[in-house]
C-alpha cells in the first residue's frame, strides 16, 4: 500500500519501522536511564546515525501509514505488518459470513462450501435465480453485474440449495465418475517417472501398468486432485502407525511421511523408489510405475489456434480471468465459477517478545478487539497543511519558489512531550529540495480526558484558519501554533527545478524520472517526556516518574514538482523568499539543520535555463 | 472537509441532526435520523418507498432508518431497495448504522450499511447490497447488486471486490464526531 499512496496522493506521511534494520530484533529495555547526561549522549548518538533515504530500494517496504502500524509496550518499539506474527483466530466466508471450522478448511479447501460463488468474468458475487415459472427451479449462477450465468456455459441446478455440492458434482468429468475410486495408483507416480531421467543409474524401473485405460489420457484438474485427495488420505492412514525412525536421512524421512513405510505392501510410490536410491531403505524393491505417455505438444496447439479462430479474441479469458481459475482455462467457456475464497479474523504477536498486540474477539460480526495496541497512542502523529490554504495543486509545486507548509504534531499521551525534529537541509535524491523546519525543538501538551476535550472545543478547535495574532510564529525558534495536545511549526520547501520529462542524457535515459519529482522529506522525530512509573500495586507515585524518549523517522510527501518553468512572477516570487530565510539564519537560532544554499542554486538553475 | 457552512443553510432537529433546507426528502413520515446526521444540499432520501402491503394490512412505517453521526454529501442519493417477490414488487427497508459517509454524488440502495462505513464520492451500491461495519469504499466503485461485503475492507473497482484488509485502527479513523462539529 505504501508505494500506491506515496505516488498519487498529497500530503501524505509515513513512518519507517525500523525492523529491516535490525534484523534480529531483540527486546530493549523499556526504560532509559533518567539522568540528563545519559540522554545527551543518546542525543549526540542519534545525530549521528545516517539519514534514511526515501528513496532507497529497501524504504518501499518499511515505510508505512501511522494507521497501518502496531506498537509493543514491552519492547518499546514500533511494529509494522512485516515484524508481527499473525494467528488466525477464526475462518469465516466473506460472503454468507459464516465461520467456517478450522478442521472443515483442511478437509474442505479454503473456500466456502455452500451457495457463495463469485461470477468468472467480473468476479461480482453471483446469486442463485430461479429460471421457471413460479420462482421455481432450474436454477441458475447470475451475475447481477456483467449478467454472466451459469447457463452459459449449461449448467443448471435442480435446486437453490448446497450449490456447491451440485457444482462439485456437475465439474466432475464423466470419466472419473465411471472410474470405480478404488482402482487406486499413486498419484505421484509420474514424479518417480521423471525420477528416471534423473537417476538413469537407477535402470529400468519396474513397470506396473496401470489397469484402467483412463488413466493413460491426459488427467484432468479434478481427477487429478480426488486421486491425490484419495492417495494422502491412504496415506496418513498409513502413516499413523508406523514410526518414522527406520529412515536414515532427513529427506527419506520426509518421503516417507508421504508414501507411509509402514504400509509397504499398500503403497506402490515413490518413497520407496528413493529409499531404494539410498540403498537403505531395506524393506523391497524400489517399485516404478509409468503414469503418463509423452505429450505431443502439436496436436494440442493446433486444437487451440482452431478454437481461438472459432470464438475470436472476445471469447480467450483475461489473465486475471485465467489465474483465478484453478486450471486456468483459455477460453471464456471453459471458465467456471468460483466458490468464494474464505477470509481470516487474526490475531498479531511481537515477533521479538511473542507478546500479543492485537487480539480481535472471537465473535464473528464484532469489529471489538480485546487487545489492540497500535502505534497511533503511543507515538505522536504528524500532519501536514498548507499554509495558505488557498487553491494550491499538491501535484505541481512551482520549482524554486519557497512552499511553506504546517506540520502538526498531535500528542496521544497523557504527558507532555518534548518533540526534537530534525531532517538534512537538502532531501536524498539526485533532485534535492531545500528544506528547513522553523522551530526544531517544541513542547506539545498532554492528551487530556476527553471531556476537557468536549468542554474546550468551543475555544480551541484546531482550524487551518491563519490567526493572525500568531503571525509571529514564521520567525525562527517559534512554533506558529498550538493546542492543547497539539503544535504546529512551519516546514519550507524550495524545490529544485527538474529537466523536462524526455529530456535525455548520454545513455539514453530520462534526465528525471517521475519519482525525482515527488518531493519527499525524511524526517527525525524525537520525543522525550516522563511518566509516571508503572508500578504492579497499581499506585501512581508523584515522586516516582521516569524519562522516556523514543525516536523515528517519518517520511513527508509534500507533492510533485512541476514541470512547468517557473513564470516570470514566480521567479520573482522566488527572489525574495530565497533572500528571506538567510535573514532567519541571521538570526540566532537553535536550528539543528543548516540552513540550504537556495540563492546559490536559484542562480545555478537561471544559468541551465538560459543555455536551453 | 466541506467549508463552513453560512448560517441558516440547515435546520437542526431536537436531537441535532442538521438537515439542509435544499435537500430533498420525500416521506419524511418514513424516515428515522438517529441525531447528529447531516444532510447536505441537494441529497435526495426517497422515505416514500416503502413496503407495499395488501389493503387492511397493517405495515412497519419504517423505509430508512440512518444511525448517529452520519454524514450525507451534497447530491447523494438514499433509495430503499426494491424488488419483485411473489409476482408483487415491493421496496425493502434500508438501514444505516453510526459514523457512515456518504460521498458526493454517490447513490446507495443498499439494504444494511453498517457502522463506520466510508462511501467515497461517485459510488453506486446496489440494490440488497449488506456492508458490515468498518469499510472503506473507494472513489467510483460500483458494488454490484446482492454484494455482502465484510468488516475491515477497502472495496474498489467496477464492480466493487475487496482489495484490501483495513488496520486495526479503522474504527478510529472513520469516526465522524469531528466532521459533525465543523458544520
Amino acid at each position: 500500500m505504501a508505494p500506491r499512496s506515496i505516488t498519487y496522493s498529497f500530503p501524505t506521511v509515513h513512518i519507517s519501522c525500523p525492523c529491516d534494520e535490525s534484523i534480529a530484533i531483540t527486546p530493549k529495555s523499556p526504560t532509559k536511564p533518567s539522568a540528563p547526561a545519559a540522554l545527551e549522549e543518546d542525543l549526540e548518538e542519534s545525530e549521528e546515525e545516517e539519514t534514511f533515504d526515501p528513496r532507497a530500494p529497501r524504504s518501499n517496504f518499511s515505510l508505512f501509514p501511522l494507521d497501518n502500524l502496531l506498537y509493543c509496550e514491552d519492547c518499546n518499539q514500533i511494529r509494522c505488518p512485516r515484524c508481527v506474527h499473525d494467528e488466525i483466530v477464526c475462518f469465516f466466508c466473506p460472503n454468507c459470513l459464516f465461520e467456517v471450522p478450522s478442521s472443515t478448511v483442511k478437509s474442505e479447501g479454503n473456500r466456502c462450501t455452500r451457495n457463495c460463488f463469485s461470477c468468472p468474468i467480473c468476479f461480482a458475487s453471483l446469486v442463485v435465480t430461479p429460471t421457471g415459472e413460479e420462482q421455481a427451479g432450474p436454477y441458475i449462477l447470475l451475475c447481477n453485474h456483467c449478467l454472466w450465468s451459469s447457463a452459459e456455459i449449461g449448467i443448471e441446478f435442480e435446486k437453490p440449495t448446497s450449490i456447491a455440492a451440485q457444482l462439485a458434482q456437475k465439474l466432475k468429468p464423466p470419466s472419473l465418475a465411471r472410474a470405480p475410486s478404488g482402482s487406486f495408483t499413486s498419484p505421484l507416480s509420474p514424479m518417480s517417472a521423471s525420477s528416471e531421467s534423473y537417476f538413469p543409474s537407477m535402470g529400468a524401473p519396474t513397470i506396473i501398468t496401470p489397469d484402467d485405460e483412463v488413466d493413460k489420457k491426459e488427467l484432468s484438474p479434478e481427477e487429478r486432485f480426488i486421486k491425490l485427495k484419495a492417495h494422502y488420505a491412504q496415506q496418513r492412514a498409513g502413516a499413523g502407525a508406523d514410526e518414522y525412525g527406520s529412515s536414515p536421512g532427513a529427506l527419506s524421512r520426509l518421503m516417507g511421511l508421504y508414501s507411509g513405510l509402514g504400509s509397504g505392501s499398500r503403497s506402490r510410490s515413490f518413497g520407496r523408489g528413493i529409499g531404494g536410491f539410498s540403498n537403505t531403505g531395506g524393506k523391497g524393491k524400489p517399485e516404478w510405475t509409468e503414469w503418463d505417455t509423452v505429450k505431443e505438444i502439436g496436436d494440442d496447439e493446433e486444437e487451440l489456434v482452431e478454437r481461438i479462430k472459432e470464438v475470436g479474441f472476445a471469447g480467450t479469458a483475461s489473465k486475471e480471468q485465467r489465474i483465478a481459475q484453478s486450471h486456468q482455462p483459455r477460453f471464456i467457456q471453459d471458465l467456471k465459477p468460483l466458490a468464494a475464497l474464505l477470509r481470516t479474523k487474526r490475531s498479531k504477536r511481537c515477533r521479538a517478545c511473542r507478546h500479543i498486540l492485537v487480539k480481535p474477539e472471537s465473535k464473528l460480526t464484532t469489529i471489538r478487539f480485546r487487545i489492540k495496541l497500535v502505534a497511533m497512542n503511543y507515538i505522536p502523529a504528524l500532519s501536514i497543511s498548507r499554509l495558505d490554504p488557498t487553491a494550491f495543486n499538491y501535484v505541481a509545486l512551482t520549482p524554486l519558489s519557497t512552499h511553506q507548509f504546517l506540520l502538526t504534531i498531535t500528542n496521544p499521551l497523557f504527558d507532555p512531550i518534548n518533540v526534537t525534529l530534525a531532517t538534512p537541509a537538502k532531501t536524498p535524491g539526485n533532485y534535492p529540495s531545500t528544506v528547513t523546519i522553523l522551530c526544531p525543538t517544541f513542547e506539545v501538551g498532554a492528551n487530556t480526558d476527553v471531556w476537557d476535550e468536549a468542554l474546550q472545543t468551543a475555544t480551541n478547535t484546531p482550524t487551518p484558519t491563519i490567526k493572525k495574532g500568531r503571525k509571529t510564529g514564521m520567525l525562527i525558534g517559534t512554533v506558529w501554533d498550538m493546542g492543547r495536545n497539539w503544535t504546529t511549526v512551519v516546514i519550507e520547501i524550495v524545490p529544485p527545478l527538474l529537466p523536462l520529462p524526455g529530456e535525455l542524457d548520454e545513455d539514453g535515459n530520462e534526465l528525471a524520472t517521475e519519482d525525482d519529482r515527488v518531493v519527499q522529506v525524511p524526517v527525525s522525530v524525537r520525543v522525550v517526556y516522563e511518566t509516571d512509573l508503572e508500578r504492579d500495586d497499581g499506585g501512581l507515585g508523584k515522586e516516582a516518574k521516569e524519562k522516556r524518549e523514543h525516536t523515528y523517522w517519518s517520511v513527508l510527501g509534500l507533492g510533485r514538482i512541476s514541470e512547468k518553468m517557473p513564470t516570470k512572477a514566480a521567479e520573482d516570487a522566488a527572489g525574495p523568499s530565497a533572500a528571506r530565510p538567510m535573514s532567519l539564519v541571521s538570526a540566532p537560532g537553535k536550528s539543528v539543520i543548516g540552513r540550504g544554499s537556495a540563492g546559490e542554486e536559484v542562480s545555478g538553475n537561471k544559468n541551465r535555463h538560459s543555455v536551453r | 472537509m466541506p467549508p463552513k457552512q453560512t448560517k441558516g443553510e440547515y435546520i437542526e432537529t431536537d436531537t441535532g441532526n442538521k438537515v439542509s433546507r435544499k435537500s430533498v426528502i420525500l416521506g419524511s413520515q418514513n424516515i428515522i435520523l438517529g441525531g447528529k446526521t447531516i444532510i447536505q444540499a441537494d441529497c435526495t432520501i426517497r422515505g416514500d418507498l416503502r413496503r407495499t402491503v395488501a389493503p387492511g394490512q397493517h405495515s412497519g412505517n419504517v423505509a430508512i432508518a440512518v444511525g448517529r453521526y452520519c454524514f450525507l454529501s451534497r447530491s447523494s442519493v438514499l433509495r430503499p431497495p426494491g424488488r419483485t417477490h411473489q409476482k408483487t414488487f415491493s421496496y425493502y427497508p434500508m438501514k444505516i448504522g453510526d459514523h457512515v459517509f456518504v460521498g458526493e454524488g454517490s447513490v446507495v440502495e443498499a439494504a444494511l450499511i453498517g457502522s463506520y462505513v466510508h462511501i467515497a464520492k461517485d459510488c453506486v451500491i446496489g440494490k440488497f447490497t449488506i456492508i458490515k461495519d468498518c469499510v472503506r469504499i473507494e472513489e467510483g466503485t460500483v458494488v454490484a447488486p446482492n454484494t455482502v461485503i465484510p468488516s475491515f475492507s477497502l472495496v474498489s473497482g467496477r464492480p466493487g471486490v475487496v482489495i484490501d484488509e483495513l488496520p486495526e485502527t479503522a474504527q478510529e479513523g472513520l469516526e465522524l464526531k469531528n466532521l459533525y462539529r465543523m458544520i
